[in-house]
This record gives structure tokens, sequence and C-alpha cells, in this order.
């Protein structure tokens, strides 16, 4: 222990060799009965042998058995230090059961051939899975619809934030249209799939928009028929949803930008274009890219208007990764594939995310 | 019966006449009481007098049934339980019932039907009640991850592959089938549906089919279309669909269109139905019960020259362009709700809902013009066997879906006395005249039973008959048609459905250069789930599902 330590410590640690002993043996005594359990478990469910196990929960229970004697004996190991371990341990544990294992759990099931009618249940296939996914054009469709999608982003961005200016103005019943604005993103998207995607624009003839493209003029008016105009009629209702989200975090932003700096450039003369593009915009970068982030989060999620509005049709002209997942799971119950599909996407997004949060970072930095 | 039948009934069809007679008739029955007990000695006069009985309550037009009313209905029709079981006989037995909630029917009811069963046998059932929509992946992990947690099981009969297919069902005691009176069912719910490998299975309480719906002032001396009658095959509609393009609908004034196909299939396998409407036709030949896989080898049909003529068809009306603007992204609900009871296109092909929607939902506008049949015919027919086609008429009504069914699970089979509790609470459920009440009153199943296309019987409650022969007649006799088309009861046949209805979309979006490159991209990937369930197992599952 070290000179620092002492100061804290209210009772000399004098730890017996035999309450050591006692603490490895918990330790390893523990797990010994967990990679037992597991192992008979395993090769009952693998190897064809029958220890009279009907589920899984008594490899549970030798974990919870193994967490518990694992805390215990940081006491009776490390004394006042071990409880001090103990602040965190128990947390740690607790994450690890609910990320990793899962996890690791998810990567097998990527791993497998596991159609949930199949009579055999899960097949370990190694690499077929990953073959298919290269192989699967409708998937590298799936994510270049998503590469437009997230480009979409940025005419929301200025959109998002020309409201935000607006809002920032002095202009008349300014707290009304606030909150006007913000309403759409108090909506569920599958509200808005309903009311907007499917009530507005599909159905006919009572559809007001389609009556009102009828009053000027179009014959035929659809939305989805098309796979670029589905495909921009989704961007559009996905933005008016989530401009609100954006064009908020940014007000903020402007809202904390100190006053005395827009006029100090003013009486430097800067014009309007000026001031904003030389002080307010580099200002507000950070809040920009901070909301341009979570607005690619959110957007890399997007499955419940496409979903509900065009099960990524005309021809997966529309389909996200997330709704093509979701088709491959839940309606054709292919467990494997489609937890591969998602595991991949996984690794993309965070691939992506660290890429350009590095940037960010980058960007952000004083320039000195 | 459908609560919008039900609903079009009470507010359309009853008079108040009809109301009199029918009450006067129930009441007169009713108030014989225990005389007409010692009057009526024969048995078949006690059972019209019970289910004269039962179809007063609450009676036709006195609102919606409630909570009592199913009580009563299932105290009344205790008889056939009482035979089988005596008083108390499973006292401390506790069953598990798995079913559906939806529309806030299904389960509800039985746990009215089922609380004079439980107070006369002792035995206590627990309820899961799920969503339509939570229901299917329920059931499927209970089977995949074999976590059957549920003695009774509400299932429809497309699961019985992936259930009684794994040995996960109990087989139906033969004093079951005698209480249910089974041989009462229509035809294509008889055997080889509701067996597996030539056991009993299943206690259908609700039958299922699409029919064709049309506009009645589409045809007719002087009509737009141009023909005298409705048409019967799906040539004739084709014909008349480009016959009344850019003309006005006579009911709306709107632009006319003739029928409507749900181009945006993608509805988690549902859609393929809409398909399978057109293909029976041209690929159920009459001497094979098969009609989507070769049930020797499981390869699809589904790329055969019978389904590809009914891709093709929809191809040429979509090039044709007789559908509305927006049809290729029109689900079917859009179709035949939105659509087709608005006023837009003049026929469809539908489940019962449609139908008895026309008359009684708000939106529709079509009520008093619609009219009924079974599904269009083609004028040639696709012999699998011979591999040609054979130039004659042929009609083969789309049993889409096999309707709801009461299954007893394997749990309770190692313990007679719940085996029998388990049994006797489903066989409840499925009795004659309960089901009769249940075909009658809101309880989200259709008629599955001869003995329920008995309109006096229904003019007797209160119901308009000529309404009600019109349209249960449609059913009826798809129903019990020779040559029904009937799907096959294997494991992940939704699976099939869905990963068509993508490619069909596909193809019909001109991704795919034509209708038999559509097919082959479906029969691609029906063959790849094929092997990736097991394509033995799946050989022998369908020859069992078709009694082969």
């Amino acid at each position: 222990m070290s000179e620092g330590d002492r100061l804290h410590v209210v009772t000399a640690d004098n730890i017996s060799p035999a309450r050591r002993m006692a603490g490895h043996l918990m330790i390893w005594g523990s797990l010994g009965v967990l990679a037992l359990v597991a192992l008979a478990q395993a090769a009952q469910t693998w190897g064809g042998s029958d220890f009279g196990f009907r589920n899984w929960r008594p490899t549970l229970y030798a974990y919870l058995l193994f967490s518990v004697c694992l805390c215990w004996a940081q006491v009776m190991l490390k004394g006042e230090t071990g409880k001090r371990i103990l602040f965190v341990l128990p947390a740690a544990l607790f994450v690890v059961s609910l990320t990793v294992f899962p996890l690791l759990f998810g990567v097998l099931i990527a791993l497998s051939d596991w159609n949930l009618s199949a009579p055999d249940g899960r097949k370990f296939n190694g690499m077929a899975n990953i073959v298919q996914m290269w192989n699967d054009p409708f998937y590298w469709n799936a994510l270049e619809n998503m590469v437009w999608y997230c480009l979409a982003i940025l005419p929301e961005y200025v959109l998002a934030f020309g409201l935000a200016l607006m809002l920032n103005a002095d202009i008349r019943a300014r707290k009304f249209f606030r909150v006007a604005f913000l309403l759409p993103l108090m909506l569920s998207p599958v509200a808005v799939s309903w009311m907007i995607g499917k009530s507005m624009l599909v159905i006919q003839p009572a559809g007001p928009v389609i009556r009102l493209a009828k009053w000027l003029g179009y014959p035929n008016p659809s939305f989805f028929s098309d796979p670029l105009t589905a495909k921009i009629t989704i961007m559009l209702m996905d933005a008016w949803t989530f401009v609100p989200f954006m064009m908020i975090m940014i007000l903020a932003g402007l809202q904390a930008i100190p006053k005395e700096l827009q006029e100090a450039a003013r009486v430097d003369g800067a014009t309007g274009w000026r001031a904003f593009w030389e002080v307010t915009f580099p200002l507000m970068l950070p809040v920009s890219i901070t909301a341009l982030l979570i607005r690619l989060i959110f957007k890399l999620k997007l499955a419940d208007v496409i979903i509900n509005v065009t099960s990524g049709g005309p021809g997966g002209a529309t389909d996200s990764v997330t709704s093509f997942i979701f088709r491959e799971y839940r309606d054709r119950s292919n467990v494997g594939y489609g937890t591969l599909l998602a595991m991949v996407y996984l690794v993309i997004i965070v691939l992506v995310m660290t890429v350009l949060m590095k940037f960010a970072d980058k960007a952000l930095r004083p320039r000195t | 019966m459908k609560v919008g039948l039900y609903n079009y009934a009470v507010r359309a069809g009853l008079t108040r006449r009809g109301v009199l007679k029918g009450a006067a008739s129930v009441g007169a029955l009713s108030a014989m009481g225990g005389a007409a007990n010692i009057a009526f000695t024969a048995p078949a006069l006690a059972q019209d007098d019970l289910r004269a009985q039962i179809l007063a309550i609450p009676g036709v037009g006195n609102g919606s049934p409630t909570d009592a009313d199913y009580q009563k209905v299932g105290e009344l029709c205790l008889g056939p339980t009482k035979a089988n079981v005596a008083e108390g006989e499973f006292a401390g037995v506790e069953l598990t019932f798995m079913g559906l909630n939806n529309q806030n029917l299904h389960n509800i009811l039985f746990r009215g039907f089922l609380a004079p069963w439980e107070k006369y046998t002792g035995a206590k059932i627990n309820w899961i009640d799920l969503a339509q929509a939570d229901y299917n992946p329920r059931l499927q992990q209970a089977i995949a991850t074999n976590t059957v947690d549920f003695d009774i099981v509400e299932m429809g009969a497309p699961f019985e592959g992936d259930t009684a297919g794994r040995g996960l069902l109990d087989e139906m005691p033969d004093w079951v089938k005698t209480q249910i009176q089974a041989d009462d069912l229509v035809g294509y719910l008889q055997p080889p549906v509701g067996t597996w490998d030539g056991k009993s299975y299943r206690i259908t309480i609700d039958g299922d089919c699409h029919t064709f719906s049309y506009r009645k002032d589409y045809f007719g001396e002087g009509s737009i279309s141009g023909m005298k009658d409705a048409p019967t095959t799906w040539a004739q509609i084709a014909e008349y669909s480009k016959a009344v393009k850019g003309q006005k609908d006579p009911l709306t004034g709107n632009e006319a269109y003739g029928f409507l196909d749900p181009l945006k299939y993608q509805w988690g396998g549902f859609g393929f139905y809409f398909l399978g409407d057109r293909a029976a036709a041209y690929a159920k030949h009459p001497d094979d019960p098969a009609w989507l896989f070769d049930p020797d080898t499981m390869k699809p049909r589904v790329n055969n020259p019978a389904w590809v003529q009914a891709i093709q068809d929809v191809m040429d009306m979509v090039a044709a362009g007789v559908y509305p603007a927006d049809q290729l992204n029109t689900d079917p609900n859009g179709t035949g709700f939105t659509q087709f009871l608005g006023g837009v296109g003049s026929s469809v092909c539908w489940w019962g809902d449609v139908g008895s929607n026309a008359r009684t939902s708000d939106s529709s506008v079509v009520g008093d013009v619609v009219g009924f049949s079974i599904n269009p015919g083609a004028d040639k027919v696709y012999n699998s066997k011979t591999g040609a086609w054979e130039e004659k008429q042929n009609f083969a009504p789309n049993m889409a879906y096999l309707g709801w069914g009461i299954y007893v699970t394997s749990r309770v089979s190692g313990d007679e006395k719940k085996r029998k509790a388990a049994w006797s609470a489903a066989a409840h459920l499925g009795g004659k005249d309960i089901s009769l009440w249940m075909a009658a009153y809101p309880s989200g199943f259709q008629p599955y039973r001869n003995s329920h296309f008995n309109y006096d019987e229904w003019a007797a409650a209160g119901y308009d008959k000529d309404f009600v022969a019109d349209y249960l007649g449609s059913n009826a006799d798809s129903y019990n048609h020779p040559n029904a088309a009937i799907e096959p009861r294997i494991p992940g046949i939704f699976q099939y459905y869905s990963v068509a209805e993508d490619e069909l979309v596909k193809g019909i979006n001109g991704q795919y250069g034509s209708a038999q490159e559509t097919a082959d991209a479906i029969a691609a990937a029906w063959e790849k789930i094929t092997d990736q369930i097991g394509r033995e197992n799946q050989v022998k599952l369908y020859k069992a599902s078709l009694g082969l």
C-alpha cells in the first residue's frame, strides 16, 4: 500500500495467509463451478450428452455465484482496498453481462444458419452469411440508399440553420413559431408515416395533397411510384420530423453567442452576410457538428417511416439498411443472416462515426 | 362474425319488423323454457330451441354483446361438456391459454365462454393475450427456442407445419371429434386440414377465403364496360379493365377503373394471396392438390407457365395503364378498404371484410351497388404432371389462410387429467351451437360449418336474408368448391410468401426483364428457403399437409 493511501485507511489490514487462501479458493472454486456447468451445458447442447438440464439457467446461476464470490474475495484478499473495488466491480460485471455476453452471442448467431422454422434449429455456418451478404445486391442497394439519405442531412442542416436564425431574430410571434416548428419532432415517426405518408400522400381519392396536386393540374399525381420521387418523398418526411431537432440545437447555440461579438463585428463594418460567415458560423461550428453527428445517428436508424409507407419499394428504391434487416429478420424469420447484416451495419456505423468524430475533433481544435 | 358484417346487419339490413319477428319467435321459444323440454322430446328440436335461444343473446340490434352475454352463451352451451365431464372433475387443474385480443375479441370472448366451464369443471385457466402483430413472432420464438409455455393455443392452420410437424401438439382424442361434430365443417376445412400424418390436432373455429367483390353498376345493358354480366374469368377482367379506361365512374363521376391489384404486395406475406387469386385459376388443376410446389421434390411451381401467366397478366395491366395513379405503392389494405370502398376501381378480390364493410363503413360509397361471387377463373389450366396447358375453363377459389383453430400442446400429454381438461376447454369453444353464436355476433370469426349457412336461422334471428344469402353464399360456394386452392401447411410458409412479395414488386417495377425472370427469382428464393429449413423434411411435411 502506498504512503498516500495510508492516510485514508481507517483500519490496518492484517490479512492472514489462511484468509488469502480462502479468497483465492472462492474465486477459483466458483470459476471452476462456472466452467464445469457451462461445459456440461455445452456438451449437452452440442455434444449429445444428457445432464438433465432443461435450459441455460444453471450457467446463469453459476455466473451469478462466480460474480458474488469474485466481489467477496476482493475484500478477503485486499481488505480495505477490496472494499473500494466493490464500488465498481458489480457495475462492471453487470455491464459485461448485459453487453459483452449478448454481443458474443450475437456474433455466434451472425455466423449461423438459423431460420426459426428450421426443425434443426441453429447451425454454425462459418462465413456463409458473409458471402451471401457480399453477393446480395439488395443489401448493397440499401447501403447505397443510406448514403443518399445521409447526404440529405446537409440541406436539412442549411434549412435548420436558416430557421434557427429566423427564430433568433426579433420577429413577431416568435414564441408561437418556436413551438409550432417543434411540433413535428414531438410526433412519433410512425404517426408521421400514417398522418403524412398514408393519409395525405397515398390514399386516393381522399388524400389532400393528391387533391391539391390534381387541382394544380397534375392529372395523376403519385409520390411513391417512381423510385426517385419516392426516395425524395421519404427524405422530405424524415426531414419534416427531424429538422426541428437540429433547429432547436442551433437556436440554443445562437442564443449562447455573446451579443458583444456581433456588435463588435458591426462596429468593424461587417455586413449581415459577412458577420454571419466570419463570426456567427465559426462560433456555431461546435454546436453544428454536434447537431450533425446526432442527426446522423438518427438517420442511420431510419426505418419506421419506410416500413410503414413503402416497405422499401418501389423495388427497393427507398429501402434503408434497417428496414431491409427488419424484413429479413421479422418476415422471413432469418435470424442468422439478419443478425449478420445488423452486425456489419454496426461495424460500419462505428467506423464512420469514429472517423467523423476524429475529423470533428480536428476541425474544432483552436487554430493557433 | 366479423364486426363489420354485424354492424351492417344491425344498421342496414335489420328492419323494425324483422326485429320484432325475430324477437317474437325467440321470445316464444324462450318463454316455453322448461315446458319446451317436456314438449319437444326430439333432440333436434331441443337443439333448434337452444340455437334460437343463444341467438337472442343479446339480440341482433341490441348493442354489442358484453362479457355477461358471453358467459350466458357459454353456460347454455355446456351440454356437450356435461355429457363428457363430471362436475368438479378437473378441480386443481391449471391451464394456460395463448391467443389474440384483436378488436377486444378472440380471447376476450373465450374468457366469458369458458367462465361457466371453469365453474362446472373446477379447472382454472390463465391467459396470455397477444396483439396480432406480436402473435407470429411470439409463437415462432416459442417454437424455435423450445419454450412453449402454453397448454392451449389459438393458432392459424398455416402454423400446423411448424407445430404438429415438430411434435409440439397433442393428438385430438376421439371423444372430442364427436363432441364438436367435426363432420359439419365445410368442405375445405375437412381433413387433411387440421391433421398431420393422419392424426387430428385442430378444433376449427373460423374459416377464410377470398371472394370476388364487384360493382354491379359497371355491368349490364349500356354500362361503361360494355359487358352484360360481371366478369367470371381473368381474361374478361383484363378486357373490361381496359374498356373502362378513360371513362367516368357511374357512381362518383371520377375516373373509372377496372380490377384492383394491390401492386405493393409487401404485407408480411399476406399480400401474396392476391397473386394467388389469379394464379390459382391457371395453376390449380382439378386432378392435382398441389399448386405451389412439386410434392415430391419441393421444386417451386411458382415459375411454371401458369404462375408466369398470372404475373404477366398483372404486368400487362400495368403496361396498359389501367390502374389508378399510385397503385404501385398501394398495399392490400389501401386497395380493399380505401380504393374499392371509396369508389375507386370496380372490382377486387378480398376476404369477407370488404364485403361487409361495403355497406357498413362510413367511408364506403359502394354499399348499394356491390355484388359478390367466387374468384374469377381462367380459360385454360396448366397441368404440371403433363407439362402442358389444357384448354378448358377452370375455377379454383383461393382459400387464403385457413382460419383460426384451437390446438392443445404436447405439454399436457403426460398428464391425462390435464390433457382431458385442455381438450374439454377447447371442445367447448369449438362446439356446434356456440359456433353459430360466434358466426352471428362480433367475434372475429367467419362461418365455417355447413350448419352456419342455414339462412332461415339467421333470418329468424333478425338478419336481412337477402344480404346474408348473397354475401355468405359466395363464401359457401368457395368453401365447398371441389377445386378449391388450399395452401400448404408447411413450416415457414409465410417466409416463402414474404420473399415472393419482394421479388414480385421488383418485377412489376421493372427490375427484372420479364414475368418469367420475376417468377424465376421467386423460385430461386424459395429454393433457398427450402434448403435452409431442410428439403427432406419439407417434402415430408408438404405431402402430409396435402394428405398424400
